[in-house]
Formats: structure tokens, C-alpha cells, sequence
């Protein structure tokens, strides 16, 4: 009882909650701007919080990555531009409901299935925490090879109309990912000597150009008629829709939690592993890529899942699970704390008032989301003559912002090109984009089992998590192409 | 007349020649001074530089931090060595990735110890040899012995990281048979080397201090030339396995304010007694305590001999490791 008081007397502050608040606003606005990322904002928040609380300085910065993974799905919605990589799936539905002038529905989906996600995933943290970190901690070079192997096997189910057309869009987002240094040897590859190159393809460039410019490109080339909808937002969404997709948001969660106790796989991955997930159950899956609501809210409770249970390595092993994490080890080492077992004994009032703060989070994106989504819903009104110059303007600052680098802009209007080409030709950009962010992680890892195997294959097969990710990746692919052929004969009868 | 007339002409030229003697005289700086971090936000370098242009900030006017990542830091000290407009009011963040990157990126268009200034070098950081907690080996010794019957492997941040660097300088010295297994970045490194996927390893200190702390990790010994403060009881490599050829191993992770060499004398001097006064605030040396760090005390040509000290020791490794 004493140690309750503890805990609520060090939570409950006003510092803690506007903290709470300023970080979900920053992080949500960031989030929804494209090539502003949560990670720039965490970082730039950082140097403000070294006079902070401690807890009130973690507070801000979970706030912060939590709204922005939140808020890239509001543009990827509105102008068919990701804001944050996490949100490059929600766009695949989200967008196409923008065009058939239900923004609204999209929108408040993106932001009930984030938020039930959320509260989910810091539900994971607090009550699973240490048998998550323990599976975490079993992950090691096979067993992340063969989880990849099977997020691969989603490529079909966002390949769109063709199988085939969709294998060669991921192969050629294999090829791009391979430009730059040789993880094992440091030799280069593909770079032809240009210095800009010499790292890898940077991904935000290559994101918005993929996804947000061919919408430039098509509209002045078509010289489509101006907009004449009075408002593309339409109607909210109704209790029915929600409650049906609730089955998917739980199911894309839990795979968010998952794979966000994973350090290094990251909430892209998961997103897409959700929206295959949900396609393959859904009776209406042609609809997929369409404009299924149920399509958002698997993109969105798969990223916003992983929100909560990156924490879970971060604060029971100390392992950062990605960039943001790793940032917010740097506040808890600041302000002299060391997230670990150690933080659980000596800190324990500390660990338990996070908690609270994290779990009021979740409240407080609901709240903010809807306040934000009002003001930025306006945006789909604006006549696409007026709105696409200044997404344009966007993306080259966008581009800019990631690395300060001119040459990533050209690299922006560059991908732009092939996604505009992409879509004349019917090759979906999707796989694209998943072969270019599972390709380094296939090769890396298949590498490393190697290495630390000495070259024995057999290290491939060594326990249950490399078999359980054997069997589903098995599954998954004969399905895939089950389903494949059955279309096909239907097709053809 | 006429000398009064001459009178005014004089003072009239005198009065437009002012402005002019005044910005020859203008103390440096001008302008806003612009310290350059070569990698992304977040990470040790970038705090490490907040906190400095914070406190350069009081002693010589608005500092703007900006972060310039890609190429292990080379990219932001090519653009530095290109020198021209702004050169004299920009410096970057030093780091082991500015004399461990030639070896990696060939025909980089600049020297990494001719083409700049050294300023002075801020705070050093060892990294510390660590096994996992369930590992046989309770010594270097033990180890070294080991390795020479088994092949081993010890993980890294990456290629041309300090980590990977004094993994292959451990092989090279004692003529070991170790793989190196790399990751992008030690967060994703750590969870194959506490779970006993990897045999060892040469993490920054602050990365793997936790897990030693709660006995997770084994640490064998510290890299640098003298123990750490922050792990009593650990003794450097150099002394504790100098018979197994390790006499002059010695690696530290360390973090120094550079300039191009167009920089002039006098804003030289003033960032290096600003930074000495910034090294040596006990506001400061806490800061650092969080990261295991202690400062630094090489500036001017002792900080550029150190340097070519360090680019001289990885070119050796380089060779020996074979890297492209």
C-alpha cells in the first residue's frame, strides 16, 4: 500500500502530464509529416529533457514515439504519402478510401485500432514483460532468418494482380537494397565509386518518392479534372464497422507485440505481416488494397502494437529494439539510470509510475488524435491543384531533412519516376518496398548463422522458435499458392 | 576653404574606411558557429555534441548543432574538408570513425590527419572485452589459449566500427583464429552475445557496463591503456596479457572538436580554451560519468599526433584483416 502511494505520489505531477501531452501532440504532428520522423523528434527532444524529472523526461519522449507512430497514418490516408515508414501499409487501403470520399472512416479507424493496439501493447509490457524479454533474448541469427523468411512469403498477399509482377517488384527492391557496404567484408557494392552511395539507399527518400510523388506525377500529366467533391471526408465510422474489425486489431497487436519484443525487426515488418494476416482471413479479401477499412485497421494495430513492447527488451534487458529505443536508453543513462534487472530492483516506485504514464498515453493519443484528425481531415477538401504542389514542397524538404543531402532529393525524384512507372505498368509498389526492407535483413541474418555456426547448415534447425517460423513459413507459402491456382481456375472458368 | 575642404575629405574617407577597420578587427566569431555531427540523432556522438554546443554556447555565442550521418562519418568530413564559405565558423565531432574510415571507403577526397585542425580531443571512452556469463573463460589468458585450439566469434556494431577494429587487432597480436559476426549497431549485437551466440566481444564500455553490473556478462579486461574508474577490478589488456603479445594493445573509443584547415589561428584558440574550461566543469565530467567516460587532454598537435597515431595502428589492422 505504502509502495502504491509511492508510486502515484512520483505520477501524479502536472509535469507528467502535460509531458504526456506535449509529446503525443509533437510526436502525432512530426509523425504525420513526411520525412519527419518520430526518431528526429525523440532525438531533438532530448537535449530539452536533460533538466527534466527523470520520469518526466521519459514521459515526453514515449509520448513523442508514440504519436508518432500514430501520426504517419494520416497522411498516408489523405495525400497517398507515408509519413513514417511504419505507415507506407496503411496507405494501401487508407488511401484508396480517401478517393472514394471516406477520409473520416479511414482516419478514425487508423486511430481507434492505434490506440486499442497501444493499450494492448503496454498491457503486454506490464504484465508479460519478463517472458517476452526471455523470447527475445532466443532470438538469435537463425531464428531471425527464418522469421524473415516467412514476412517474405506476405510479399503475394500485396503483390495486387499478378503473383509474378509482384515477385519482380521485390526482387528489384532486393537490388536497390544491395548499393552500399558489404556487412561482412566492408567491400562495396553496386556504388559505381559515387561517395553518396557508398552507404546504403537512404530510406525515407526512397519511401516518399516511391509513394507520395507518382500522385504528382499522374495528376499533371492526366491533367485530371479539378476536384469538384464538396468534402472527401464523408461520414465517420459507425459502432458496426469498428466491432468488426476489432478481431483484426486484437490479432494485429498481439503480432505487434511480438515482433516489437524482437530487438531489430521494427514496426514496418509488422505492419505488413498484420495486413497479410488479416487479408488471408478476410471474406472480403478481394477488396484489399481497394479500400478495406479492415485493411487499416490490420496496418495500423500491427505498427502501433509494436509501440509498447519495444520497451519490454528495452527496459527488462536494456536492449534497445530500434533507433527510438535506443534514444531513450540515452535519457534513462543521463539522468543516471540503467534500464535492466537492475532498474527493476532499485527503481521499482520509478518502473511503476512509468507504467502509469505509459498506460495514460494510450488516452491521451485517443484524445489528441481526434482533435488533430479534424483539423488535418480539412486537408483531403483541398483542390489537388493547390494540395500537390505543396505535398511536393513536402517531399524534397522531407528528403532533405533525413541526411541534409541534395543527392537524397534527387534520389526522391528518381524513385518517384520508377513509382510512377510502377503503377502505369501494373507492378505494385508494396512488394517493392518490402523486398527492399527484408532483403538486407534476409542476407544479414543468413550470413550471421552462418558465421556463428562456423559454416555448419545445420545451425539452421536448432530449436522450436526456428521450426515454429519453418512450419508457418511452409504453411504460408502453400496457401499463397493455393489460393493462387484456385483464382486462377476460377478465372479461367 | 580649400583646408577645410581637405579637412572634410579626410574625415569623409576616414568615416568609410571605419566599417572596414572594424571587421578587420572583429573578433571571430562573426557568425553563428556550426558543429557538425557526423552521425544520426540519438546516438553517443550526438548527445555527447548537444551537450558541448550547449555549454560553448555560453562561452562564444549561438552554436547550431547539425547532423550530417552516412558513410561511418565520412560524409560530413569530406563536406568539411571541401572547406569554402562557412569553413571558418564550422567544426565537426570527431570520432574513431574519422581514422577508421579511410580503410573502409577508399578514395576519400581528403587526409584525415593533413586537411584539418585539431582542436582538441573532448572525452575518451574504452571499450571492455566481455564474454557472456555462462562462457569458460574466467581470463584473457584462458581465452587466448582457447583460441588458438578453436575458432572462435565476437560480434560488432558493424564493419570499421572500434568494436569490430579491436576485435581484429586482438586476432592480429595473438594470432587467434576468430570470426567476426557483425550487426548494425551494438543494440542489435547484445542479445547474441548475453545469450551465448557469440564467444566475445569488444563493446564501448557504457553498452555492455549494465550487463556486467548484473552479472549477465563477464568482463575480461578494458582496452585502454589504464583501468577504468567505472569497473574496478579490471585491468587493462596491455598488463594483464602482455606475455600473449598484447603489450601494446590499446583502443579507446574518443570524441574531438575538428576544423578544416582553412580555420583561422584566433578562432582556433579561442574553441580550445573554451573547450578546456567545457572539459574541465564538473557539470561536464558528471555529464560524461553517464556515458563511462573521462576527459580527454590532447589539443592542438598533440591531438593531430594522436590522431595519426590512430589512423597509423587501424591501417596495420586493416591490411592484416584484409578488409576491401
Amino acid at each position: 500500500m505504502e509502495g502504491m502511494q509511492e508510486v502515484l505520489a512520483l505520477f501524479l505531477s502536472v509535469d507528467n502530464f502535460v509531458a504526456i501531452g506535449v509529446g503525443v501532440l509533437i510526436g502525432v504532428v512530426v509523425g504525420a509529416i513526411p520525412g519527419l520522423t518520430a526518431t528526429m523528434a525523440v532525438a531533438l527532444a532530448l537535449p530539452f529533457t536533460f533538466s527534466l524529472e527523470p520520469i518526466t523526461a521519459i514521459l515526453l519522449l514515449v509520448g513523442i514515439y508514440k504519436g508518432g507512430m500514430y501520426g504517419g497514418s494520416i497522411t498516408a490516408i489523405l495525400i497517398h504519402t507515408p509519413g513514417s515508414p511504419a505507415s507506407a501499409c496503411t496507405l494501401l487501403d487508407g488511401y484508396p478510401l480517401t478517393q472514394q470520399g471516406k477520409a473520416g472512416k479511414a482516419l478514425q479507424m487508423a486511430l481507434y485500432s492505434s490506440c486499442i493496439a497501444d493499450l494492448l501493447s503496454n498491457l503486454a509490457l506490464i504484465l508479460f514483460a519478463s517472458y517476452l524479454a526471455k523470447i527475445a533474448l532466443n532470438f538469435g541469427p537463425p531464428e531471425f532468418f527464418w522469421l524473415i523468411c516467412f514476412s517474405l512469403t506476405i510479399i503475394v498477399s500485396v503483390a495486387g494482380d499478378s503473383a509474378i509482377k509482384g515477385l519482380i517488384a521485390a526482387s528489384l527492391g532486393v537490388i536497390v537494397s544491395c548499393i552500399g557496404m558489404d556487412m561482412v567484408y566492408g567491400s562495396q557494392r553496386l556504388t559505381f565509386d559515387n561517395f553518396n552511395l557508398m552507404d546504403r539507399v537512404a530510406f525515407i527518400p526512397l519511401l516518399i518518392g516511391l509513394f507520395a510523388v507518382p500522385e504528382v506525377i499522374d495528376f499533371y500529366l492526366k491533367k485530371a479534372a479539378p476536384h469538384v467533391r464538396a468534402s472527401n471526408t464523408g461520414k465517420g465510422l459507425t459502432g458496426g464497422e469498428l466491432k468488426r474489425s476489432l478481431k483484426t486489431i486484437v490479432r494485429g497487436s498481439l503480432i505487434g507485440v511480438i515482433i516489437g519484443a524482437i530487438p531489430g525487426t521494427g514496426a514496418t515488418a509488422a505492419s505488413f505481416i498484420s495486413y497479410s494476416d488479416a487479408k488471408r482471413r478476410s471474406p472480403n479479401r478481394a477488396n484489399f488494397g481497394k479500400g478495406e477499412l479492415d485493411g487499416v485497421a490490420a496496418a495500423e494495430s500491427g505498427n502501433n502494437g509494436v509501440a509498447g513492447a519495444t520497451l519490454i527488451p528495452l527496459l527488462s534487458l536494456g536492449i534497445p529494439g530500434d533507433v527510438i529505443t535506443a534514444i531513450i536508453l540515452g535519457a534513462f543513462m543521463i539522468h543516471g539510470l540503467t534500464p535492466g534487472p537492475v532498474l527493476f530492483q532499485e527503481n521499482l516506485t520509478l518502473v511503476y509510475a512509468l507504467f502509469c504514464g505509459i498506460m495514460l498515453s494510450s488516452a491521451v493519443l485517443l484524445v489528441v488524435g481526434r482533435g488533430v484528425i479534424r483539423y488535418f481531415s480539412l486537408v483531403a477538401d483541398i483542390p489537388k491543384e493547390i494540395l500537390l504542389p505543396i505535398v511536393l514542397m513536402f517531399c524534397v524538404y522531407g528528403s532533405f531533412a533525413v541526411n541534409n543531402s541534395l543527392f537524397d532529393v534527387g534520389l526522391m525524384l528518381l524513385f518517384g519516376v520508377v513509382g510512377y512507372l510502377f503503377n502505369r505498368t501494373g507492378f505494385a509498389t508494396a512488394p517493392f518496398l518490402l523486398g527492399f526492407i527484408l532483403g538486407p535483413m534476409f542476407e544479414d541474418n543468413l550470413r550471421r548463422t552462418l558465421l556463428i555456426g562456423h559454416g555448419d547448415p545445420m545451425i539452421f534447425f536448432r530449436g522450436p522458435i526456428t521450426w515454429l517460423f519453418i512450419v508457418l513459413t511452409v504453411l504460408s507459402l502453400f496457401f499463397a499458392l493455393r489460393r493462387y491456382w484456385l483464382d486462377r481456375r476460377q478465372a479461367a472458368a | 576653404m580649400t583646408l577645410s575642404f581637405k579637412r572634410a575629405l579626410q574625415a569623409l574617407l576616414l568615416g568609410a574606411a571605419l566599417p572596414l577597420a572594424t571587421l578587420a578587427h572583429a573578433e571571430w566569431p562573426t557568425d553563428n558557429i556550426r558543429l557538425v555531427v557526423p552521425y544520426a540523432p540519438g546516438g553517443t556522438t550526438d548527445i555527447l555534441s548537444r551537450k558541448v554546443a550547449d555549454m560553448l554556447q555560453k562561452e562564444l555565442g549561438t552554436v547550431v548543432v547539425e547532423n550530417r550521418p552516412g558513410a561511418g562519418s565520412t560524409m560530413a568530413t569530406a563536406q568539411l574538408a571541401r572547406g569554402g564559405r562557412g569553413a571558418d565558423h564550422t567544426i565537426v565531432m570527431a570520432s574513431p570513425g574519422h581514422t577508421i574510415g579511410p580503410m573502409i571507403y577508399k578514395s576519400l577526397p581528403y587526409d584525415p590527419v593533413k586537411d584539418f585542425r585539431f582542436i582538441r580531443n573532448v572525452i575518451e571512452i574504452p571499450n571492455v572485452m566481455v564474454v557472456p556469463a555462462d562462457s569458460p573463460y574466467d581470463s584473457v589468458g584462458e581465452f587466448i589459449e582457447a583460441a588458438k585450439n578453436k575458432e572462435m566469434t565476437f560480434s560488432s556494431a558493424g564493419v570499421g566500427s572500434s568494436i569490430h577494429m579491436s576485435g581484429e587487432l586482438f586476432k592480429t597480436l595473438t594470432g587467434t583464429n576468430m570470426t567476426h559476426v557483425p550487426f548494425r549497431g551494438s543494440g542489435e549485437a547484445l542479445p547474441a552475445l548475453l545469450s551465448g551466440d557469440v564467444d566475445v566481444s569488444f563493446e564501448n564500455l557504457p553498452t555492455v557496463l549494465p550487463h556486467i553490473q548484473s552479472g549477465k556478462l563477464k568482463a575480461l579486461a578494458v582496452t585502454s591503456k589504464e583501468a577504468s574508474p567505472f569497473l574496478p577490478g579490471v585491468e587493462p589488456i596491455s598488463t594483464i596479457a602482455a606475455d600473449q603479445g598484447l603489450g601494446d594493445f590499446a583502443t579507446t573509443a574518443w570524441f574531438g572538436v575538428i576544423a578544416d584547415d582553412s580555420m583561422p589561428d584566433e578562432a582556433v584558440q579561442k574553441l580550445q580554451a573554451a573547450l578546456d574550461k567545457i572539459v574541465a566543469d564538473p557539470q561536464f565530467l558528471t555529464f560524461i560519468e553517464q556515458f563511462g567516460g573521462e576527459p580527454a587532454e590532447q589539443a592542438g598537435d598533440a591531438f593531430r599526433q594522436y590522431v595519426a597515431d590512430d589512423v597509423q595502428r587501424w591501417s596495420r589492422v586493416a591490411g592484416a584483416a584484409q578488409l576491401d
